[in-house]
């Protein structure tokens, strides 16, 4: 049983993380490292603990014991594990980006709207907001949909406007739960390629949970979670295709 | 297996469902106190002289039209969270091959089940109360025991709370189209017409004329009531008219210059549904009428009832401010509970896309924010629209009735903020970062 994946420089530094439901145990002890500019990918069966690890590596939820370490260029390291609620809160908003399989997208704003929300909540003036979430919108092909309800958009368009927002902030570490999940294997496809280019194409860390092998070799590495343990840490010879 | 053993299997909350159906519950509780109240305070009147029944029953009357607004949309509010309680259930009950009739049978029953356990609690609070509302006083004397009414009218008054919320529960799920996907969808509300104004400003224009032709004759008391219930009813009219309409443009003009997250959302959320977002708030339109014509009304009846011969009559100014400031409290509070109703519905409805905001990194106040702005901009427009439009529909008496009794004018002025502030406290009980703690601790 692999017990632990260091790398060097690493931007996210899990040690010894544990946490439990009940007599189940999401993690069960897990060392990991996760390198700057690299693309992750996690897998494993259902309760295996792969979302349990992102929301940990996130710090949208806090191990039972356990340290989390933020390294970002130029600043010093950050302990997850160790900040209040709101701490964690702020952390996500300014550090992160964040794409899910259901998009969490606000339905009664546009997509523009959507994505220049989380530049506003970072105290963004909404004109140079709306200015940016444009542009980020454009780059991933939305150009003249910038207008529109999410409930006009598609599920591969929701999930570019997710992305856009993931990226907008400019966030060096963009974590992805089943980003493709609710998609056809050639939406999905196309999806992974704009969230590829928007993340390991830009110097930026991707941690992605996925049930999908094909998407898993996108990827620089591949961790295989089983009962709350790292059971492979593989790297994919050819590298993430962006 | 029938409908009505299927009915009472989903009436067997989750844990997480318990809190909805103890909103729901309290929410029918609080309709019927308030309907058992009001029609206990009109029934006292039925104790009085013959000759100022002749004259106070109407005005009571007429006060409980002005209510029925107010406790439609209450009832309306209290029938949509017990919906969306059963939303999902219902919708899968479709997936598993139950009929449209069925599905209904199952909506109707939950829906009246619910209202009688409400029922029942409203009744007993309205015996609890009723010693308060007693001591309120018309024609110088206490109301008494008069408030008590007779057990066929209360069981009249509980039966009506059913019928509302089965009438509710049909027309939600008429809105809430629940289809064999499981998928429980809304229809979006079309975005009100100018027209609405043009039309209603028209009729206000036409009614101010014919006012102020009115206003600068010796006009008798007949005359007086006449004018003042042609105004409210011209002004009832106009005001389901344009205020979907006003709403709409307050809210699209907030939008252009919302700089914050929250100001933004909040303008997005009542351009959504101008028109819900005025139903919600609509009581206030109907406080504002009430204080501005009513206070008005009040306040002239209050200088000349030292000039009135008769006994009864002295009391009318005193009476009639009364029946003002109730009927306002009544319809305020009305609106406050039915506003905070929809809100605990709107926020356990979209209780996924909160929690997964806040993994994103957005605080939860900002959308509490936001939605406490998506009920007070339009309570506030409302507010302060129609207390000017009623001011103007009956200028000349409004003018009268500051100059003659500023404490009157300013008393209901005060029960009108007073109001407003309660609205604003009752959101709090469906601030996300409370309530959907509470769903997640079960």
């Amino acid at each position: 049983m692999l017990q632990n994946s260091f790398v060097s420089n690493p931007v996210i530094s899990a040690r010894r993380l544990l946490r439990s439901y009940g007599s189940t145990h999401a993690l069960n002890g897990i060392d990991v490292d996760i390198a700057a500019g690299t693309a992750v990918a996690i897998m494993g069966p259902s309760g295996s603990g792969k979302s349990t690890l992102l929301h940990a590596l996130a710090g949208i939820e806090l191990p039972d014991s356990g340290t989390v370490t933020l390294n970002l260029p130029g600043q010093a390291p950050v302990g997850v594990d160790g900040l209040g609620d709101s701490a964690r809160t702020k952390l996500r908003r300014e550090a992160f980006g964040f794409v899910f399989q259901s998009g969490l997208l606000i339905p009664e704003l546009t997509a523009e709207e959507n994505v220049a929300m989380a530049l506003m909540v970072n105290g963004v003036p909404r004109t140079a907001a709306i200015a940016r979430a444009v542009d980020a919108l454009q780059q991933l092909g939305l150009a003249g949909m910038e207008q529109r309800r999410i409930g006009q958009l598609s599920g591969g368009q929701q999930q570019r406007v997710a992305i856009a927002r993931a990226q907008v902030t400019g966030a060096g570490v963009v974590f992805a739960d089943e980003p493709t999940g609710a998609l056809d294997s050639v939406t999905g496809s196309e999806v992974l390629d704009v969230l590829m280019r928007c993340t390991v194409g830009m110097g930026k860390s991707l941690v992605m949970v996925t049930h999908d092998r094909q998407v898993a070799q996108r990827c620089h590495r591949i961790l295989t979670l089983q009962d709350g343990k790292i059971t492979a840490d593989d790297s994919v010879v050819h590298g993430p295709r962006s | 297996m029938n409908t009505l053993h299927i009915a009472w299997m989903l009436a067997r909350p989750s844990s997480s469902g318990r809190i909805v159906q103890l909103l729901t519950v309290g929410a029918y509780t609080m309709v019927s106190a308030m309907v058992l109240i009001v029609l206990g305070g009109a029934w006292s009147f039925t104790k009085l002289g013959s000759e100022v029944q002749g004259f106070y029953i109407p005005l009571a009357a007429f006060a409980l039209v002005l209510l029925i607004i107010p406790l439609l949309v209450l009832g309306s509010a209290a029938a949509k969270l017990s919906a969306r309680a059963q939303d999902r259930a219902l919708s899968s009950l479709r997936l598993l091959g139950a009929t449209g009739f069925q599905v209904r049978a199952v909506a109707v029953i939950q829906a009246a089940a619910t209202a009688l356990a409400g029922a029942i609690c409203g009744v007993v609070l309205y015996l609890a109360l009723a010693p308060a509302v007693a001591l309120v006083k018309f024609q110088g004397e206490a109301i008494g025991t008069a408030i008590f009414l007779p057990a066929m009218a209360t069981a009249a008054a509980v039966l009506a709370v059913l019928l509302l919320s089965v009438i509710s529960a049909l027309a939600g799920l008429r809105k809430l189209v629940i289809t064999p996907l499981a998928v429980a969808t809304r229809r979006s509300a079309p975005m009100p017409s100018w027209m609405r104004a043009v039309i209603a400003v028209g009729g206000i224009v036409v009614i101010c004329t014919l006012f102020s032709k009115v206003g600068l004759l010796p006009v008798g008391l007949g005359v007086l009531i006449t004018v003042i219930i042609s105004g409210f009813g011209v002004g009832l009219l106009a005001l389901n008219l344009i205020g979907p309409w006003l709403v709409a443009k307050v809210s699209t003009a907030k939008l252009k210059k919302a700089e914050s997250p929250e100001q933004l959302l909040a303008a997005r959320m009542i351009l959504e549904s101008p028109s819900g977002a005025w139903r919600q708030v609509s009581g206030v339109a109907m406080a504002a009428f009430v204080a501005v014509i009513g206070g008005s009304g009040a306040a002239m009846f209050g200088f000349s009832e030292n000039e009135m011969a008769s006994s009864w009559e002295k009391h009318l100014g005193t009476d009639v401010l009364t029946g003002v400031l109730v009927t306002l409290s009544i319809s305020l509070i009305c609106v406050a509970i039915s506003a905070a109703i929809s809100q605990c519905a709107g926020t356990l409805d979209r209780q996924d896309l909160y929690s997964g905001l806040h993994r994103l990194g957005v605080d939860l106040a900002i959308v509490n924010k936001a939605r406490v702005k998506s009920v007070m901009i339009p309570a506030m427009t409302v507010a302060i629209g129609f207390t000017v439009a009623s001011a103007a529909l009956v200028l000349p008496f409004a003018s009268l009735a500051l100059l003659l009794k500023p404490l009157t004018v300013a008393t209901v002025l005060v029960v009108l903020l007073a109001g407003l502030l309660v609205i604003r406290c009752s959101l709090n009980i469906a601030d996300p970062r409370r309530l959907l703690a509470d769903q997640s601790r079960r």
